[in-house]
């Protein structure tokens, strides 16, 4: 009975082999997690409030916090109307061509690597205008934004069960009423989550700025058609500069960036069961 | 005294806190077609998976007492699993043919995951063994290396009972074999269960009083997890003891 | 009846119908600004190594095979770290961990999915590759390095390999949450058939992961093209040089990080702005034709499942 000696061996090998795989898979999220903390907290605590709310000549990453919001902000603004419009279409017309179309442009857009959303933006924004812009920069996070949104509302809409749907219906309302005054609030917390996924992804993205915003770190700027620094923009040129004291900083602003993704990420991921990412 | 196929000994089986098996004392002789019937939700697929440890794969079944095949406790402690499932075959409610596999290697899976042939050739004739006793190899053998998916219902169930007959198993365990199954190849199916019991030892799980009557030699009538009745077929049939039984083999209890 | 449901269309077409007009316009604009650059060196835009900068026009001469072998090259590295990691944490988490641990370790893989690309940059920098370059570049170039792979001495331990190690671990919970899923909606009763007969549990999770093979396939398309177009953090750790060679610890390029390092800077030059929309529209099509065909393979499995 060598040979099924061998089988059980191997099938202890591969138990503890999938269990290390597992292990290993997630040890890099755990020494980043550990390494931002560990980097980061120095510089928080020897600046205090100024890391946070002074410009980049005092030693704080302020500008980049605002920058961030606003782009956040104007992006949600331009990004969320046509994303959950899109996403109640999908949903209602899930048999027409164009329905169909559009579920897949939106699984398209979801993997579209973005930094093609940035060089599309400067070109058609920013050569114009001959500047960089908050405006130019909340587009193309508008732009990578949507589809999440869209998604999110469409499976959101999908989990209502058909009875209410029949129901609104059977009241004699309009297909606008009944979708947009039984439906959608009826999907309301779904579609919540869509939006602060994809609030929470925007705010972390790098690449379809670096074209489109300027990084502006030394002055707090109004005006939406003014540069804008922004968190993670700003990281990626301090891990670049050759100075120490920048890339100290870089640890920092990574602190604060990641405290934003995983207070915005980590509730509403509880909240729910699955999440598509 | 004739020695038996299978035997439980208080068998209780729990999902969670909820026994669903509620202490069964069963004796199968060998050679026999053996029904376990009862309305849905009695229990009978439970016990079924009871009888070669498959109930292991749902982490919320715990199972108690002895359930003996051919004399040896398949709850000892010292036995594996997977001894128990190669001596044991079994087929089920679904026609489950692996559908990435081909005809071909459906029957023999089994024999090569436990080296049970030596030689390619061996191999060969064992899945033809199987194919013929199950009696599917007219119909498939020419195309032994397509996949399963072209087959019909019942030639998939026949598949499925020619990679348990491939092992040699001691014992053959059908839960509801039929039920997905339209009226011809349920026919055949139920001629084969005659024709397989010179050979093997079938248990045979149905909720059609009208089957069990039709192919077994032993009936156990099950309710809500306890054995009601147990007997030969036959006098189950015409002279049940208990009223339940009564009710359920005349059609009135569902 | 009739008119108020041609009223909700109306509502929601113009805004689908002005996505896929972006979407459309995105394309063209590649293409479009592309023209210049194919028109000067034809295919060898694609065909050669070559990346003259000068102020005056013809002396320029542009071909981005390297960032294209990079992009593939560090892809297909980190495909390799990657289908290990998912179909083990997909096994794992299906099988064998307890409810609890089982929900953590979703939520964890889509932590890991959402973290901001630029952290796993600033970690792959700072951390990963002077690991990697202490315990894999230097031990393999000492022992290795007749092997044209290892040959490349790790000065910097900027290199393809960093790069793809940092990208297999990207997108690992992209593959996973793929795998994941296809593994858990197999039907019960066929992990019922392989134990029945006598299947180990390696045994048997080998021939259950035959059966997801294709949501295994567009799992591995689709990490694919996460990682060929990611850009923060490749850039940072490839150390963009021009340099086309299969040696893993030597720097390189990829289209995106071409792109983001030599755009803001372009304009300088008549052709340069062109070259680098040529590069960006075979990165397009690559992610086009990747996310279709992994897109198609997925739901075609999907369909196929329900029993």
């Amino acid at each position: 009975m060598s040979g099924y000696n061998v089988r059980k061996l191997k099938e202890k090998l591969f138990l503890f082999l999938i269990g290390a795989l597992t292990v290993l898979m997630f040890s890099p999220l755990f020494h980043i997690i550990y390494s931002v903390f560990n980097n980061g907290i120095h510089v928080i605590l020897s600046r205090r409030i100024t890391f946070i709310t002074g410009r980049l000549s005092d030693g704080g990453i302020g500008p980049a916090i605002i920058g961030t919001f606003i782009l956040v902000f104007l992006a949600s603004l331009i990004g969320l109307p046509v994303a959950f419009l899109v996403g109640v279409y999908a949903y209602e017309y899930p048999e027409s061509t164009l329905g169909k179309a559009t579920k897949s442009l939106l699984q398209i857009m979801l993997e579209f690597p973005t930094i093609l959303v940035g060089v599309f933006i400067m070109q058609m924004l920013v050569v114009p205008m001959g500047t960089y812009s908050a405006l130019a920069g909340a587009l193309s996070l508008a732009i990578i934004m949507m589809p999440y949104v869209a998604v999110y509302t469409h499976e959101a809409m999908r989990q209502i069960p058909f009875e209410y749907r029949d129901a609104a219906f059977s009241l004699g309302l309009t297909r606008v009423k009944a979708v947009f005054r039984v439906l959608v609030p009826m999907a309301k917390r779904g579609i919540l989550t869509g939006v602060l996924i994809g609030i929470a992804k925007v705010a972390g993205e790098t690449a379809p700025l670096l074209f489109t915003v300027g990084g502006s770190y030394q002055t707090y700027q109004i005006g939406i058609t003014k540069p804008v620094g922004a968190i993670p923009l700003l990281i990626y040129t301090l891990i670049q500069s050759p100075a120490k004291e920048h890339h100290e900083m870089a640890w920092g602003a990574s602190l604060i960036l990641l405290l934003i993704f995983l207070g915005i990420f980590i509730p509403v991921r509880l909240s729910l069961r699955e999440v598509k990412v | 005294m004739i020695e038996l196929a299978l035997e439980t000994r208080d068998l209780k089986v729990y999902y969670g806190n909820n026994m669903v098996i509620k202490g069964v004392n069963l004796k199968v002789p060998k050679n026999v077609v053996f029904a376990l019937m009862g309305p849905s939700g009695c229990g009978k697929s439970t016990m079924l998976r009871a009888f070669n440890r498959l109930l292991e794969l749902n982490s919320e079944a715990r199972v108690e007492g002895e359930v003996r095949i051919l004399g040896r406790n398949i709850y000892a402690p010292n036995v594996d699993p997977i001894e128990v499932r190669r001596e044991v075959g079994m087929v089920f409610q679904y026609p489950n043919p692996f559908p990435h596999l081909t005809i071909y290697d459906n029957v023999a899976i089994g024999l090569k995951l436990n080296g049970l042939v030596r030689s390619k050739e061996e191999l060969d004739k064992r899945v033809e063994w199987a194919l013929k006793k199950a009696a599917l190899w007219d119909e498939v053998k020419d195309r032994l290396d397509d996949y399963p998916s072209n087959l019909s219902g019942g030639q998939r169930q026949r598949l499925v009972i020619a990679r348990a007959l491939a092992m040699k198993p001691k014992i053959l365990l059908m839960d509801e074999p039929t039920a997905n199954i339209d009226p011809v190849g349920t026919k055949k199916i139920e001629e084969l269960l005659f024709e397989l019991k010179k050979k093997y030892t079938i248990i045979l799980v149905t909720h059609s009083p009208a089957q069990a009557a039709r192919v077994s030699d032993y009936v156990a009538f099950l309710y809500l997890g306890e054995l009601i009745e147990l007997g030969p077929t036959r006098k189950v049939f015409e002279n049940p003891e208990h009223e339940l039984t009564e009710q359920y083999v005349t059609g009135v209890l569902g | 009846m009739k008119r108020r449901q041609i009223n909700l269309r109306h509502i929601l077409m113009p805004f689908v119908v002005f996505v896929f007009a972006l979407f459309v316009l995105m394309l063209a604009v590649y293409v479009y600004n592309s023209m210049p650059i194919f028109h000067r060196e034809g295919l060898d835009i694609y065909l050669k190594n070559m990346w003259k900068a000068a102020e005056e026009p013809s002396k320029e001469h542009y071909g981005v095979l390297v960032a294209i072998w990079g992009s593939i090259y560090t892809s297909v590295i980190a495909i390799l770290i990657t289908l290990p990691l998912s179909l083990a944490y997909s096994v794992f988490v299906i099988d064998y961990a307890p409810k609890r641990v089982k929900e953590w370790l979703i939520i964890l893989s889509d932590v890991m999915a959402g973290l901001p690309t630029i952290i796993y940059g600033i970690w792959g920098v700072f951390v990963l590759v002077p690991l990697l370059k202490k315990i894999v570049m230097q031990p393999l170039h000492n022992y290795l390095s007749f092997l044209p792979m290892c040959s490349y001495p790790p000065i910097t331990g900027f290199s393809y390999l960093s790069a793809g190690v940092l990208l297999g671990i990207m997108v690992a919970p992209f593959a996973s949450a793929i795998i994941r899923e296809a593994y858990q909606m197999i039907p019960f009763t066929y992990r019922e058939a392989i134990y029945s007969l006598g299947a180990t549990r390696l045994e048997a999770t080998k021939i259950l992961l035959g059966y997801i093979k294709p949501a295994i396939y567009s799992g591995i398309i689709l990490a694919f093209g996460r990682a060929i177009g990611e850009t923060t953090a490749v850039s940072l750790v490839i150390g963009n040089t021009f340099n086309l060679s299969l040696a893993l610890f030597a720097p390189g390029y990829t289209i995106s990080s071409l792109i983001a390092n030599q755009f803001g800077n372009a304009f300088i030059y008549e052709y340069m702005t062109s070259a680098l929309f040529a590069a960006g529209l075979v990165l397009f099509a690559i992610g086009l034709v990747v996310n279709l065909a992994g897109i198609y393979l997925l739901r075609r499995w999907e369909a196929n499942v329900r029993l």
